[in-house]
């Protein structure tokens, strides 16, 4: 029978982790999909913190993923304002086309 | 437990962000009442409101004292950082109104933004464990975001917003698993407790390095270093100017002093781990902020390859690891905010038929339509080419010290190699002011702005006068850091 | 006193310089005339203590080098050699000083002017007073300085501008041979003081040494170096063709520099190191040779040219001729002795010129002249006393001197000796020919000039007739008051021991000995000359376009100078420029800078561009950059654990 240890916690933090960091620079639709990546990568930093809290004995990590989770709401809520009054002046999110300014 | 007495006590720590936190609560209250017709009052009550922080600071006691469970600092490098941030941050806003109204971007909750996320470099600044940093981070970028994307009207604004907000969540998502990694393989995220436990760990965990090494590449996004850079020209073109400066100016010294808490209070126990990264960074930043800046046309494109190149200089200090590195880099800092206070109050002048223009060749002739902004120009640009005797070489001149008495030799050479070929494109600016003929007369630029850089011209010109009290200052500060 | 009369021009040239513009144009003249009068009434003083008195004295002013052997110090000489020409200079300068005041009056730049011409008398007098080769070669360089400035003063002529540069140029070949000259004078006596260098030379002489596989003899080669320079600060044949040019100058400038005073200075040189030339025999003959030539030639110029200025800058690189030659045979005083009365009649031609040129509005080619004779007799009365002094008319100055220097190289019985007397011979001829061909040209005839230039004629301010009266007085009697004294009986005692002759060279003393008619013959074809040039200008004025029209080759080949400037033109500096080029777009251009600065500066550039290439403006560009760096960072720190 398998034990669930602390690496397999870890692993699939690093694994959501890498998920995320790849959906921001593998993907070349919309930029919607790169806010769904910034999530991954908070949640897999949630998720390593609470394990480490969890096995260190230590509530401090606990304490820091809740503070992570409500920065993240705040954040993506700005991420989504400012996509808006992109989208509402380009009319379009495609990631490949935010290329005005460059050099 | 904690009573409420403890809580008192603790809580005069913070009592320069409690200050500024509750002004920026009254002014948004009164800006939401008065809306956007009372930006003039909002932004004069902001700056008043970094006054009074300020002086709250300058009035507290200089001995180190810990608050929180030890998870916020105060001391003399808090007290001389913070005071930099706010006189940079009122600077700034001072600065902004006039060119707000006329870009009609005056809204009342910019100067409140700049406010909150001058809060945000005030606890970063602060801050004596990683949660506080990233919690204080996230406070001085989240209204960034907003500003740099106000010009809702304008696609370079929000697209300038966008790039700036996708790296800067990336950038966060590494500080973050870098703080997770040294929590899981440290059992602390207090400063403090760190370099205790890491004084007694004989070898060091590889993991721990990983996680160190994450955390400096998120901050040295912030910091707009080399190859964390990439957002900074597009940034500082898309934003509106006012914004641009405020960018420059504010956070770049606060995150200087997260940086070096970070690396010294923290770490400093790894110096043989960081300090090849940091190495690495800072020559990077030297070489990329001088050489990208030689084709630009923008003059804010222009200034954002200035600053890369700034921060690399600084980084020399940094990468030092030593008492004397410190202290270079923020008397580096100090002048450098005081030089793009100048150059930024000029940026804010260029336009043409009520019009912002950035382009560098519109400086032309400006050496006899406009002497003396051309002068000022000119003065402001050669300070930061380093040329002596302006503040701008005296600057170069104690980073390169502490990084020769550091034996970083190779470092030292490559930071003089590339100040000259960054006097390439300074003194082409001068050039065009004063060499060639003017293409379209500049609009007359506005008093506050005029006064503005003058201050800062004068100060770059007779800093030669005074360079000791500032140096005595940063000595101070520098103290506090590190032990000599 | 003789403090005041060193340093009174250079307080002069200070003040005018420095507080000039402040205190305004006529005070200045008024104050620098005033120190220069007061410094040639020194020297006056001067001349009656140092050399009829005897109170010969060195004032020591202060150390200047010390290293190792070479010990130098400021100092002022005063003997009978350098007191005559401090005379010289002072008093010349003096004149010139009073006369640039009318000559000068409608110049923008007076003070600037004044200034130029303190700066020069003062380095003119540190040279003729100095007790060694080095604070020697400081006046040398500083009158070479002051000439430049004075010859280019009106700096927005071109033409100007060319001739302060040539002359500075031809005079720094020269100076190059001066200065090997001193440090071949160090190497061999360890010293370079004058004293210690006198009292060794009969010592040195006959020591050689090898040089490309040959014994030279080490002092005939110090010798000949040293009287490079010489030629080329006096103008002489191969280094004179800056002379002529330098007319480009203010005329008050040509009157004091390249007449009176700085093109002496090689005289003052070869006389004052007699003790060390005497022991070169071989150079005193080059130097009789070149004297020689340099006289005929220069006279041979001077009678096709038609600029007033230059045919005066002619005769003085002639007269400068006699001078050598009567160095090259030992004839030290006689050659002095001429220095002393040319300084007055040639400045007074100068002078007396520049007053034509002035009443001419500022017109100098004698063709465009004449007629003018009773607009302005005084001027008229002076050229007239200028030129029976040139031509070596009896008890005028230059009778004296002239006649002196032409029985002395007779009386030398040497093969150069000869040819310099027969060379001279025909100089003084030519000297008397072009003498009245330019007073002739000048005053007689019809009027050639326009009628506005003639209507505009009108006599000198006295300011300007003053300097040529009193030098006038000197031209005619400067020769019959100082002959017995440089070279009459009294010579002994008044040369002291300044001027140095190995027995046997004596040859003033036999100059006294000569056949009859070797006084009279220098007289009688002067005589010729003048008879000849009335002969030609006045009464057969067709004659003289006829002569150049028959013999329109030498003509030509006179008026074009032979050839000189076109020579050195063509075969030093065309190859030069030409060399230079070579060096400049091959090496330079492509080499240095292409390797260097511009290829270094080009791959900036394109450096900048391939970064700039980096930045695509993607998020998913910028970001991957940013993995990519943090991934670098990994690896490294695995790599270099």
């Amino acid at each position: 029978m398998l034990e669930i240890g602390i690496v397999h916690y870890l692993i699939v933090a690093a694994a959501l982790f890498v998920t995320g960091v790849f959906g921001i620079f593998l993907n070349r639709s919309n930029v919607i999909l790169i806010l769904m990546s910034i999530e991954l990568i908070l949640l897999s930093v949630t998720i390593n913190l609470v394990t480490f809290s969890h096995f260190l004995h230590d509530l401090t990590g606990q304490v820091f993923a809740m503070l992570i989770l409500t920065i993240a709401a705040a954040e993506a809520a700005i991420g989504l304002a400012i996509l808006m009054t992109y989208f509402r002046k380009k009319g379009s999110i495609d990631v490949t086309e935010i290329n005005i300014m460059k050099g | 437990m904690y009573s409420l007495a403890d809580f008192y006590f603790h809580a005069t720590a913070a009592l320069p962000e409690i200050v500024l936190t509750v002004f920026g609560m009254i002014i948004l209250l009164f800006g939401l009442v008065r809306e956007d017709k009372s930006t003039p009052q909002v932004t004069l009550m902001t700056v008043s409101a970094f006054a009074v922080t300020a002086l709250v600071i300058a009035a507290m006691p200089s001995e180190p004292f810990k608050g929180f469970m030890g998870s916020f600092i105060y001391d003399p490098f808090a007290q001389f950082m913070k005071l930099l941030v706010l006189m940079g941050g009122a600077a700034c806003l001072a600065m902004t109104l006039s060119y707000n109204t006329q870009e009609k971007i005056n809204r009342f909750e910019f100067p409140v933004l700049a406010l909150f996320s001058t809060v945000g470099m005030m606890f970063i600044i602060s801050a004596n464990d990683l949660m506080l940093a990233y919690v204080g981070l996230e406070l001085m970028s989240l209204p960034l975001y907003v500003l740099v994307s106000i010009r809702r009207d304008f696609l370079r604004s929000s697209e300038a917003g966008i790039k700036y907000f996708v790296l800067g969540a990336l950038a966060s998502g590494m500080i973050l698993y870098g703080i997770s990694l040294i929590y899981g393989f440290s059992g602390t995220i207090n400063f403090t407790r760190l370099s205790e436990t890491l004084a007694l760990q004989d070898g060091v965990s590889i993991t721990l390095s990983f996680g160190l090494i994450m955390l400096i590449c998120g901050v040295a996004f912030k910091l707009s270093a080399v190859p964390f850079h990439m957002w900074t020209p597009d940034v500082y073109e898309g934003a509106p100017t006012s914004v641009t400066a405020f960018l420059a100016i504010a956070p770049k010294t606060a995150v200087f002093a997260l940086l070096a808490r970070i690396l010294f209070d923290g770490f400093g126990d790894m110096t043989a781990q960081w300090q090849d990264v940091i190495w690495i960074i800072a020559a990077a930043s030297m070489i990329v902020g001088a050489f990208a800046a030689i084709p630009q046309t923008s003059i804010k494109r222009l200034l954002a390859y200035s600053t890369i190149g700034h921060m690399g200089y600084a980084l020399v200090g940094m990468t030092a690891a030593s008492f004397d590195g410190v202290r270079s880099m923020i008397v580096y800092m100090a002048l450098y905010m005081v030089m793009n206070i100048g150059v930024f109050a000029i940026v804010l002048m260029l336009r043409q038929n009520d019009r912002q223009t950035t382009d560098i060749d519109n400086l032309s002739g400006l050496g006899k339509t406009h002497p003396v902004v051309a002068l000022m120009m000119t003065v402001l640009m050669f300070s930061m080419a380093g040329i002596p005797p302006l503040a701008g070489f005296f600057g170069k001149l104690f980073v390169f010290q502490a990084a020769v008495s550091a034996e970083l030799y190779g470092l030292a050479v490559l930071g003089v190699l590339t100040s000259v070929v960054a006097a390439y494109y300074y003194l082409r600016i001068i050039k065009i002011m004063y060499f060639e003929e003017p293409i379209h007369v500049l609009d007359k630029p506005t008093r506050d702005l005029e006064v503005i850089s003058g201050i800062a011209t004068i100060f770059v010109v007779a800093f030669i006068l005074f360079p000791q009290s500032l140096v005595n200052a940063a000595q101070a500060a520098a103290t506090a850091l590190v032990t000599i | 006193m003789g403090l005041i009369a060193v340093f009174l021009p250079l307080f002069s040239a200070i003040f005018a310089g420095a507080l000039g513009r402040i205190i305004g144009d006529r005070a200045t003249q008024a104050i620098t005339c005033t120190f220069l009068c007061v410094a040639a009434i020194a020297s006056i003083v001067m001349f009656n203590s140092v050399i009829l008195e005897g109170n010969t004295e060195t004032i020591k002013l202060m150390s200047w080098i010390k290293s190792g052997d070479l010990e130098l110090n400021w100092a002022l000489r005063f003997d009978t050699l350098s007191v005559v020409m401090l005379f010289v200079v002072n008093v010349v300068s003096a004149m010139v000083h009073i006369y640039s005041v009318g000559y000068m009056s409608h110049d923008k730049s007076k003070t600037r002017f004044m200034a130029y011409l303190g700066l020069f008398t003062f380095a003119m007098l540190m040279l003729v007073t100095s007790n060694n080769f080095v604070q020697l070669f400081f006046g040398w360089e500083g009158v070479g300085l002051a000439s430049y400035l004075l010859i280019g003063f009106w700096h927005h002529k071109h033409s100007a501008n060319a001739a302060a540069i040539k002359a500075f140029v031809v005079n720094r070949v020269g100076d190059f041979g001066l200065s090997l000259g001193i440090f071949a004078v160090f190497m061999l006596f360890g010293t370079l003081q004058f004293d210690p260098v006198f009292d060794q030379a009969s010592e040195i002489a006959g020591t050689t040494f090898e040089f490309l596989g040959h014994q030279w003899d080490a002092l005939t080669v110090t010798c000949f170096l040293l009287f490079i320079g010489a030629m080329g600060k006096s103008a002489q044949l191969g280094l004179h063709t800056w002379l002529p040019d330098a007319m480009e100058g203010p005329t008050p400038v040509s009157a004091l520099i390249h007449a009176a005073t700085m093109v002496t200075a090689g005289v003052f040189l070869v006389a004052r190191l007699s003790p060390v030339f005497e022991y070169a025999p071989s150079v005193m003959e080059f130097i009789t040779v070149i004297g020689a030539l340099t006289a005929l030639v220069a006279a041979t110029i001077a009678i096709t040219q038609h600029d007033i200025k230059r045919v005066i800058a002619y005769s003085t690189m002639s007269q400068l001729g006699y001078m050598f030659f009567a160095l090259g045979v030992s004839a030290y005083g006689a050659a002095m002795f001429h220095l002393f009365t040319h300084a007055f009649f040639k400045a007074l031609l100068f002078l007396g010129a520049g007053s034509v040129i002035h009443a001419m509005s500022d017109e100098q080619d004698m063709r465009n002249m004449g007629g003018i004779w009773k607009e302005i007799p005084i001027t008229y009365a002076m050229m007239w006393i200028g030129s029976l002094a040139l031509a070596g008319i009896p008890f005028f100055a230059g009778y004296y001197s002239k006649d002196m220097i032409l029985e002395a190289v007779y009386a030398d019985h040497s093969f150069v000796g000869n040819f310099a007397f027969w060379c001279g011979i025909a100089a003084a001829f030519l000297t008397a020919f072009y003498s009245w061909r330019l007073i002739i040209m000048t005053f007689h005839g019809k009027p050639r000039a326009d009628e506005k230039v003639m209507a505009h004629i009108h006599e000198s301010p006295p300011v300007m007739l003053f300097p040529l009266i009193i030098l006038a007085l000197g031209a005619i009697l400067s020769g019959y008051i100082a002959y017995s004294w440089f070279v009459g009986e009294d010579r002994f005692e008044f040369w002291r021991d300044t001027l140095f002759i190995l027995e046997g060279n004596d040859t003033v003393e036999a100059a006294h000995h000569v056949p009859s008619w070797v006084p009279i013959l220098p007289f009688a074809i002067g005589l010729a000359g003048i008879a000849f040039g009335y002969l030609l200008y006045m009464f057969r004025k067709s004659w003289p376009q006829k002569i150049a029209n028959t013999f329109k080759p030498v003509h030509t080949f006179l008026y074009k100078k032979w050839y000189f400037d076109e020579l050195y033109h063509n075969a030093i500096v065309v190859p030069l420029i030409k060399f230079g080029y070579v060096f400049w777009k091959g090496g330079d251009k492509k080499i240095i800078d292409g390797l260097g600065p511009d290829g270094i500066a080009n791959s900036v550039k394109e450096g900048a561009f391939q970064i700039r290439k980096i930045q695509t403006g993607f998020v998913y560009d910028y970001a991957y950059t940013m993995l990519a760096g943090v991934v670098i960072f990994i690896t490294l720190f695995i790599v270099m654990l």
